[in-house]
């Protein structure tokens, strides 16, 4: 009796892109911690909550959500491209941008992210909140900072990401999963900051 | 890749069953002697045990979204498949780097900088662009361009 001789060719998963998300996983947990310093701090001085987040610009501080938001969006159009294998544009339309010039716009609005945070980061030293000031000083550098260094290392990785773009003659699979595990990260970090600027500058 | 799922939606679930029972002793049953949160919710473990099945949730959702895109069985989950049926290729693995060893060095050098001076980080973060960019671009220059 013949036995068939091979199973059917399916789509293996990426490995790499398995990879990036149990990491992504486990950057869940770094920052669970630093909730739970914030939180604990919170509950343990409401009096030191209370007059500290009065310094908070939330006006400011929601201008520059709504920037790292939208560059999540130019950065999934520039997956898009990617997944064309398109790296270069072929016209001035949007819909002909080439991953590259997505992923430019996705750093400037990423660098105008962080420029934001050093400004806002000078405005509150200024008005007495540094990191070694009080316990909410601590907290809030320590959440946001620590943010803001994943948002740096993002900004980093596009820039990689860009050069691979450049360096190959054909643009193929493997720079397109780079394209799209980076935009994976960048959008776990927008996603972690939605969720601190609900918990820092919203519920306060 | 069935099971996978499960077993990350089970930890999802058990994590998240263990983070409702968690606060609601410590808002009801915990006493102020002993560390108990004495009537108060106790926000690390019920952040980290939530966040916990948040972590197994997500890892799962991903699994289950290529389980849904393969389009079909893999040969490893079918009892009547040969060896050679899990044979493709895999994806791409470096036989082996120098790069991660420079770029280890420039962490040590920064990390040893907050301790004996503050220029030797400044040496480090040199050494680690160098060591990211070799590591980075190890396959795209030289005899591996294309």
């Amino acid at each position: 009796m013949l036995q068939t001789t091979s199973a059917p060719a399916v789509n293996r998963p990426n490995s790499v892109a398995v990879g990036t998300i149990v990491w992504l996983g486990s950057e869940v947990m770094f920052f669970a911690g630093l909730f739970a310093i914030y939180f604990t701090l919170k509950t343990s001085l409401p009096a030191v909550w209370a007059s500290s987040v009065e310094h908070l610009n939330v006006p400011y501080a929601l201008t520059n959500t709504i920037v790292l938001v939208l560059s999540s969006f130019t950065c999934q159009f520039g997956v898009f491209a990617a997944e064309r294998l398109q790296p270069q544009s072929t016209g001035w339309k949007p819909s002909e941008w080439g991953m590259v010039r997505w992923f430019f716009v996705t750093y400037a609005m990423g660098a105008v992210f962080v420029t934001g945070q050093v400004f806002e980061y000078a405005n509150l030293v200024s008005e007495g909140i540094a990191i070694n000031s009080s316990a909410y000083g601590s907290a809030f550098y320590l959440t946001t900072g620590f943010h803001a260094l994943h948002v740096t290392g993002g900004l980093i990785a596009f820039l990689l990401t860009i050069g691979r773009a450049f360096a190959v003659r054909t643009f193929g699979h493997r720079e397109a999963t780079t394209a799209i595990v980076v935009s994976y990260y960048w959008h776990f970090v927008d996603v972690v900051w939605i969720a601190l600027f609900v918990v820092i500058y919203v519920l306060k | 890749m069935r099971a996978n799922v499960y077993f990350f939606w089970f930890i999802s679930a058990y994590a998240f069953l263990a983070d409702v029972v968690y606060t609601i002793w410590n808002l009801f049953f915990a006493g102020t002697t002993n560390g108990g949160g004495g009537g108060r919710v106790e926000p690390i473990g019920t952040v980290c045990l939530l966040l916990t099945a948040v972590m197994a949730l997500f890892i799962g959702f991903y699994v289950n979204r290529s389980r849904l895109g393969q389009g079909g069985v893999l040969p490893e989950d079918r009892p009547d498949a040969s060896i050679d049926d899990g044979d493709p290729e895999l994806g791409f693995f470096s036989p082996y780097s120098w790069w991660p060893i420079l770029l280890a060095a420039s962490a040590a050098l920064g990390f040893l900088g907050f301790v004996i001076g503050i220029w030797v980080a400044f040496i480090g973060g040199a050494i680690a662009i160098v060591a990211l960019v070799g590591w980075v671009y190890e396959y795209y220059r030289g005899f591996f361009a294309r």
